[in-house]
């Protein structure tokens, strides 16, 4: 009696179905998928992806408590320093939230100016991401023709700021430097010229079988899971969720200038490309309407740099999704608190999502597909993972720890905080022990 | 449902390989540096009077002043300080030229300034005589 091939195989596999179950992948945190470390747990089944379980932190820098420790101008470009891609919308978000702390107000020129760099600086971003996801799909060409394109706004960027990356272009109230003269037709020729790449693009993603093999139906989650898990940015519009801030609550000059928000319905990785070479042509849109009604007027309003009392709060579109600082002054030189929150981290969340049920081999697709940039978004938490304890820290007894920790003669003479702390650090110490 | 079909990248495939290559051959040809371009920070001792503000305002601390022994102005003593620039911290900001009253400061075009040696990178144009 003759058997089918796969009726051969499932008598063969009845055996080792007894042993199957579970098995437990670790992902990284140095991986070639990942150009930044982060570790993840994959729980399989065969090759299919059932659960994913992070653990961020390896690349936390601390900024924000060495942003207590700087005068107001200087983590201006500390905070530039976020990111390496999408370096000018941290410094704007940040000087946002300063200058509503002040009684100065922003000159329309430098909004209009902000507008332009932050828009070239989202096509960058775009063309950046386009390119990698070209590269993990195995199409490198699109990569290179991408990247070369890439270049294209980069040196416009770095004609009108004089760096390519880390523009130190803002100042609070205002920018640093005024834009050329004589570029406005320069700057609409190039913008025209990437429209046209960009459209070629989604064609070239739309009808390629390489790329279509790699991204249709992967990743895909419904707008409700999204919804529910507060994606940002190009995260949230792929399931056609109109979540922009850009639209919500206007800043720098978006309020003046026609908008086209972006979204889409498909719902998986294929989508996403579709929306930010979409959206990549929106924002060139955008950078020639601001270019050719660029306002007359002064572009900085020197400010003092001593920032009177109060706490502001302020939140941009990076190319991401939504980032948000806040700032608190207590009167002083130096900031009291400040607390950024970056898009990676309110995407992560459904990225998870998007993995589950996937294939071992869609990883880093899927992974790229969420943009991410774990270097901006890790945070530390305490957790002790055999107690299931979670427990957070007060500035007061943070203070303590560092006091027990450089100077352990001094562990004599405490009280009840003391103590307390001391318990606290026992888990921290067991938990640094464990390194998986 | 996108179509399936290939073909989309033959005609910029043929449109590259006649083109040049877009890499530039740097160090063979000297490359275009645009006017804004923030290189190596530069200082003029003769216009610097050691009044601190770069050093304030540098958020890399890249600038620490030195103490030069006193001058007499009128009947009161002066210390005297000049800047000292520790460069490989630089990041090219260009704060300091910015909040330089005197014009002292400068941001030239020079970038090729990667050294195996750190200590070149120090400046110490203004502090010694």
């Amino acid at each position: 009696m003759t058997e089918t091939p796969d009726q051969q195989r499932k008598e063969a596999s009845a055996g080792l179905m007894e042993y199957s179950a579970e098995s437990l992948v670790p992902f990284g945190p140095i991986h070639p998928a990942l150009k930044e470390p982060e570790y993840f747990k994959l729980v399989l089944e065969g090759e299919r992806i059932v659960n994913v379980i992070p653990r961020i932190g390896y690349v936390h820098r601390g900024l924000e408590k060495a942003a207590e420790s700087r005068p107001w101008v200087q983590n201006m470009y500390m905070f530039e320093r976020t990111c390496g891609i999408c370096s000018f919308v941290h410094s704007v978000c940040y000087g946002q939230a300063v200058e509503e702390l002040t009684m100065f107000q922003t000159p329309r020129r430098a909004k209009y100016i902000r507008t332009i760099i932050l828009e070239m600086e989202r096509i960058h971003s775009h063309l950046l991401w386009v390119g990698l996801m070209g590269h993990w799909a195995g199409f490198d060409t699109l990569f290179m023709w991408v990247w070369n394109d890439r270049e294209v706004v980069l040196d416009l960027v770095e004609a009108i700021s004089g760096n390519r990356v880390h523009k130190s272009m803002n100042a609070f109230c205002g920018v640093r430097r005024d834009m050329p003269e004589n570029m406005e037709d320069r700057i609409v020729e190039r913008m025209k010229f990437l429209t046209d790449r960009a459209r070629y693009y989604r064609e070239i993603i739309d009808t390629e079988e390489t790329m279509l093999k790699r991204t249709e139906n992967i990743g895909r989650v419904s707008a409700d899971t999204v919804e529910k898990l507060c994606a940002v940015g190009p995260m949230a519009r792929y399931v056609g969720l109109r979540r922009d801030v850009r639209l919500n609550d206007p800043y720098a000059a978006y309020d003046e200038i026609p908008l086209d928000i972006v979204t889409r319905n498909e719902g998986d990785v294929h989508g996403l490309l579709r929306l930010r070479l979409d959206e990549l042509i929106a924002s060139a849109n955008v950078v020639s309407y601001a270019v050719k009604n660029l306002p007359d007027g002064p572009i900085r309003v020197k400010i003092p740099p001593i920032i009177p009392a109060g706490e502001h709060s302020s939140h941009c579109e990076a190319p991401r999704g939504e980032i948000f600082y806040y700032a608190k002054s207590s009167g002083g030189r130096t900031p009291e608190r400040i607390k950024s929150r970056q898009p990676t981290m309110a995407n992560l969340p459904t990225a998870l999502e998007m993995l589950k049920g996937q294939t071992l081999a869609d990883i880093p697709v899927v992974l790229t597909a969420i943009d991410p940039c774990f270097g901006c978004m890790d945070r530390m938490s305490f957790y002790d993972t055999e107690t299931n304890r979670k427990w957070t820290w007060s500035g007061e007894e943070l203070r303590q720890f560092g006091i027990n920790y450089y100077f352990p003669e001094r562990k004599k003479k405490q009280g009840s905080l003391a103590e307390s702390v001391r318990q606290k650090a026992s888990h921290v110490e067991r938990a640094f022990a464990e390194e998986p | 449902m996108p179509r399936r079909k290939t073909g989309a990248v033959v005609p910029e495939m043929f449109r590259l390989m006649l083109e040049k290559p877009t890499t530039e051959a740097y160090p063979f040809k000297p490359i275009q540096l645009p006017e804004r371009f923030r290189g190596k920070l530069d200082i003029d001792p003769a216009k610097c009077t050691g009044c601190q503000v770069c050093a304030i305002v540098c958020p890399a601390s890249v600038i620490t002043m030195v103490d030069l022994g006193t001058r007499k102005v009128g009947d009161r003593e002066l210390k005297v300080r000049r800047p000292l620039f520790d460069l490989s911290t630089c990041i090219f900001c260009g704060e300091c030229v910015d909040n330089c009253a005197f014009n002292a400061l400068e941001l030239t075009k020079q970038f090729e300034i990667a050294t195996p040696n750190k200590a070149d990178l120090v400046m110490n144009k203004a502090v010694v005589k």
